[in-house]
């Protein structure tokens, strides 16, 4: 018999052949003497295998083998704990703290912006400040862009000012 | 979860979904009820007690990690199996004690001894009590080169098909079978030497 003619009467035996290929090999069996030999002794081998797998028990209890696997699965994968739920008043907080500091900005922006513009337009006419000495005065026209300052000293008649322009 | 199961009782699929949910406890109830399946499945690749240890703890794992990807097409315990065999198949060529083999290089090494074997008239097997045969099995199994003791478990054990095993080991059906074809044919042998120095 050949390796191929071997092997196919194996795969017969496995119910792995076509039909027609099957049709075949039981032929073959049934008018060699040879192979049908060898197709018994195959059945026999394969028979005495099934369901006669040699038993084994594992060597370790149930608790250690356990406690290997845990930790393995612990260490690779560890369990990932739920996040807290969030209560709707700490949602409302998250949301209204920013709100809160950009309304606040904006009205801070705005007060300063008016401030702004209305000592703008006093300003268009002239403004008049004290200085930190006593005997010192100034004067500022925005529209012609002079200063006069008046001084005190060293004439300590305020009648009489000294002016400067700039 | 866990308060509403009770563990001992409840299927394989019940304790599958509860665990695919999370829940460690009913996970552990399966570890203890296929545990030595996995082991003796290890054990009947590698031969080798530790590996077998180390190998199905190592499955048990990868079953944890994996089991959103168990849809229940097989059993549970098939589908773990399944995994601790290619851990097997993996660790075995990691040991470069696998090769990949034409028929014709299987022929080469096996030099047609096999090809060449008597065979075996008398059922080797034949009014053996179970033990008996379970430990005859054993030692012949003990016998047979990696390669052919593979093939042998995976097709016999397993009732996996060829083509099934040529994916797993990674080589073609051809040579699925002829490993196959010269494994029995070495068992056969083996187990009638048995019987006779009995």
């Amino acid at each position: 018999m050949s390796t191929e003619q071997q092997l196919k009467l194996q795969a017969f035996l496995d119910g792995e052949l076509p039909d027609g290929e099957a049709r075949e090999v039981a032929a073959l069996i049934a008018r060699d003497a040879e192979a049908a030999r060898l197709h018994a002794e195959l059945k026999n081998t394969r028979l005495a295998l099934k369901g006669s797998e040699p038993g084994m028990v594992l060597p370790e209890s149930r608790e250690f083998f356990w406690s290997k696997i845990q930790r393995e699965i612990e260490r690779t994968a560890p369990v990932v704990k739920p996040e807290p739920q969030v209560s709707i008043f700490s949602m409302l907080r998250r949301l209204l703290v920013p709100m809160v500091s950009v309304a606040a900005l904006v009205i801070i922006g705005v007060i300063a912006a008016k401030q702004f513009s209305s000592t703008a337009d006093a300003a268009t006419v002239g403004t008049v400040t004290e200085l930190a000495d006593a005997g010192a005065v100034t004067y500022h026209n925005y529209e012609t862009g002079t200063t006069l300052v008046w001084l005190s000293y060293p004439s300590n008649d305020p009648a009489q000012p000294k002016t400067t322009t700039q | 979860m866990s308060s509403e199961i009770n563990f001992s009782s409840a299927d394989d699929v019940t304790l599958v979904r509860a665990a695919q949910a999370g829940d460690l406890m009913a996970f552990e109830e399966l570890v203890a009820r296929h545990r030595d399946k996995i082991f003796a499945r290890a054990f009947s690749m590698m031969r080798n007690e530790e590996e077998a240890i180390d190998l199905s703890q190592e499955a048990w794992v990868k079953a944890w990690q994996r089991l959103a990807q168990f849809h229940g097409e097989s059993s549970f315990a098939t589908w773990l199996t399944r995994i601790t065999i290619n851990l097997c198949l993996d660790q075995l060529r990691k040991q470069k004690r696998l090769r990949a083999e034409s028929i014709e290089a299987m022929d080469d090494e096996s030099g047609g001894v096999e090809r060449q074997m008597p065979v075996v008239t008398v059922n080797p097997t034949e009014r053996l009590e179970r033990g008996e045969l379970r430990q005859r099995i054993d030692a012949a199994l003990g016998k047979l080169s990696e390669e052919h003791r593979t093939v042998m478990v995976m097709h016999e054990f397993e009732e996996m098909e060829y083509k099934e095993i040529a994916k797993a080991m990674g080589c073609s059906i051809g040579t699925v079978m002829s490993r196959l074809f010269y494994a029995r044919r070495k068992m056969a042998s083996f187990l009638a030497d048995l019987k006779q120095a009995n």
